[in-house]
């Protein structure tokens, strides 16, 4: 796929392994050795994963991505976040990842490693979530991601442009476009109606395993006071926030990767 | 008997909302009249005062003699003030005797097909068997402005034709079960009068997928703003796909668009009609790529196709010369206007000519006039008219054309 997370480091790093999940090609990387850490990325994948190389030092890491992302090939029957959840519990079999897992989720993949959690708690060792999206707060609502423009999205998504200066094409580039509009497209499959889920908040409780919230305090798509809902929900939940970060805060923050790292051990 | 022989001429109306702010034009400012262009811009008693004057277009086409009025909808844009395309139809049905009632149309997933159904059957009813209808998917924008999944439109337009379609033609109560619409008591009061159902098109671009879907469905295509040149295209491969799926098209299947002025002297026209054209061209569709192609309206292989192109041309810019070479533009005498939409006609196959007569922000005297003249100058000058072409092709073929194609 043209646009894929290139020039970075972690892809020379990373293997990459092709698996078929019910049909679909999944494509995952992984490298590192250690108990099993499982990262889901978010929305867009444009920066790669240089940020999670430090983790790799200390567990083996698996970042799938999901269906109608970056490598992995597209399934347009996917009309529901509790999809994900089913594809996943498939390719962990796969991968005979049973128990004791790290799950860390980033926003979209936030959301996704919540439900997981909710419905899959006894798979986990513990939990992390990244600036999740998901969770409707009143108070303090996200950014609707669908009403951007494409070109003021990088905005949105760092507190400091340099950070992702070197993903970002110098010029119009069609693949690079193309390469968001199909992310766009997946997302839309399951989050158009409402990029939000009712589910979430009716159902956290029920995660009762080792949970750590990090955020940016410059999250422009994700306000970081969301935590605090997040924390009400999910009994004996962490938070941590970064200052001079924005929603990428793994990309910003060297100290937020290994604040994730510390409370996995 | 000529494919060409019985030609009619339908005049469609966009029904502009043409009270724009003195800097309209300023494309930095509104790079989009839809989506996001503020409703706080639209006065209602202006919007009543064009109501009454458009309306009253419309049923002087009937009585001028022309075939059919047609409608079609839009979301939040000046563009089109019927944002319920039924409605207006409505309004037009009973003061009209002859014409064809067109709604061209609402797109289907905008609403419960059953409800579409019923509206539908409603008009044609009401008017005594007059509706034709066509269903587009929608533009881009009309899922922005509507709680409708763009990524899976597609799929559920087709369930929902299914269901309007079944909900004409089968005895009720039926059962529909989709993935979209399941209905327990399909049986809507009442159904349309004329049998099995009101003519149906199409409307569509040209994507391949619409194409499919009319060639199985057995509908006819209609086709909007794209090059002569792909039109052609379109249609030679709508026919084919047709006649694979065993529907024999008719020459009215494939109507043809023509932006048409007429006026005293081919000079005449052509300044009298320029300015509107424009202003229809450059503002009035004005819209941004992103309002175009909401996420999954369209593959990523066409959204590839267009971001290596760049701008889709036609929304928001306009040159006359460039344009009479693409789109079917004449403005002229009723002789020069009559000649070139024969030798369209002819070209396409198509003896349903959809005329627009009305353009951006024409005045009422210009349409009138337009409108008059066409009716009583062009239309005659074509009508029975035996194109000669035909003959030679025929004859060329040692063949006459299928009686079917009337």
């Amino acid at each position: 796929m043209a646009g894929k997370a290139g020039n970075t480091d972690a892809n020379s790093v990373f293997k990459h392994e092709t698996l078929t999940v019910n049909g679909i090609k999944t494509v995952v990387m992984t490298a590192g050795q250690g108990d099993p850490l499982v990262f889901f990325h978010g929305g867009g994948v444009f920066s790669g994963f240089d940020f999670a190389l430090p983790w790799t030092e200390r567990y083996k890491v698996y970042i799938p991505f999901h269906p109608g992302f970056g490598d992995s090939g597209d399934d347009p029957e996917i009309a529901d976040m509790h999809d994900y959840v089913l594809h996943y519990l498939e390719l962990f079999d796969q991968l005979k990842l049973e128990r004791g897992l790290r799950l860390v989720g980033f926003s979209m993949g936030g959301w996704m490693a919540a439900e997981f959690a909710m419905e899959h708690r006894r798979r986990l060792h513990k939990l992390v979530l990244v600036a999740p999206a998901g969770l409707r707060v009143k108070e303090y609502p996200g950014t609707d991601l669908f009403r951007i423009p494409p070109e003021q999205v990088p905005a949105y998504l760092v507190h400091d442009l340099k950070v992702i200066e070197r993903y970002l094409p110098k010029e119009p580039d069609a693949d690079f476009l193309t390469a968001r509009y199909r992310e766009m497209t997946t997302i839309a499959r399951f989050a158009w109606e409402h990029p939000y889920s009712q589910r979430l908040a009716r159902w956290l409780h029920r995660i009762n395993v080792p949970t750590l919230m990090v955020w940016g305090e410059q999250d422009r798509l994700v306000p970081h006071q969301q935590s605090a809902s997040w924390a009400k929900l999910i009994a004996g939940a962490q938070v941590q926030t970064f200052k001079n970060a924005g929603h990428l805060v793994l990309d910003e923050k060297p100290e937020a990767v290994k604040a994730v790292a510390d409370f996995l051990a | 008997m000529s494919a060409l022989e019985d030609l009619k001429f339908y005049f469609f109306h966009f029904m502009p909302y043409v009270y724009l702010p003195p800097d309209y034009a300023d494309h930095e400012k509104y790079p989009s009249m839809w989506v996001d262009f503020s409703n706080r811009l639209y006065d209602p008693v202006k919007g009543n005062e064009l109501y009454r004057r458009y309306i009253g277009e419309m049923v002087m086409a009937d009585k001028l003699g022309y075939d059919g009025v047609v409608v079609n909808e839009h979301h939040n844009t000046p563009y089109s003030m019927m944002a319920s395309c039924t409605l207006i139809a409505a309004a037009i049905v009973p003061q009209t005797e002859r014409a064809k009632i067109c709604c061209w149309g609402v797109p289907i997933n905008l609403e419960f097909p059953n409800r579409l159904a019923e509206e539908y059957a409603i008009l044609d009813v009401m008017s005594g068997g007059r509706l034709e209808v066509a269903v587009p998917l929608g533009t881009g924008m009309e899922y922005w402005a509507n709680p409708i999944n763009p990524a899976t439109a597609r799929e559920r337009m087709r369930e929902a034709i299914e269901v309007m379609i079944q909900a004409w033609t089968a005895d009720g109560p039926t059962t529909y079960t989709g993935k979209y619409f399941n209905y327990r008591y399909l049986n809507p009061w009442p159904r349309p009068l004329q049998k099995p159902h009101p003519k149906v098109y199409m409307v569509g671009v040209g994507s391949p997928e619409t194409i499919d879907m009319a060639a199985e469905m057995g509908f006819g295509y209609s086709i909007v703003f794209i090059p002569v040149k792909a039109q052609l295209e379109v249609f030679r491969t709508f026919r084919e796909k047709s006649a694979q799926h065993g529907h024999h098209l008719t020459s009215d299947d494939t109507p043809i668009g023509v932006f048409a002025y007429v006026a005293e002297s081919d000079e005449q026209a052509e300044r009298e009609f320029k300015p509107h054209l424009t202003y229809f061209f450059e503002d009035l569709i004005r819209t941004t790529p992103r309002y175009l192609a909401p996420p999954g309206y369209i593959s990523t292989e066409q959204f590839k196709a267009r971001a290596a192109s760049g701008h889709d041309a036609l929304h928001g810019h306009f040159d006359w010369d460039e344009s009479v070479k693409h789109l079917r533009i004449v403005a002229g005498t009723p002789e020069h206007v009559a000649n070139k939409i024969g030798q369209w006609a002819e070209e396409a196959q198509s003896s349903k000519i959809i005329c627009h007569l009305h353009m951006g922000d024409m005045p009422r005297w210009k349409t009138v006039k337009n409108l008059t003249l066409f009716a009583e100058e062009v239309i005659p000058r074509l009508r029975g008219k035996q194109p000669v072409v035909t003959q030679h092709m025929a004859a060329a073929n040692g063949q006459t054309l299928p009686a079917g194609a009337k």
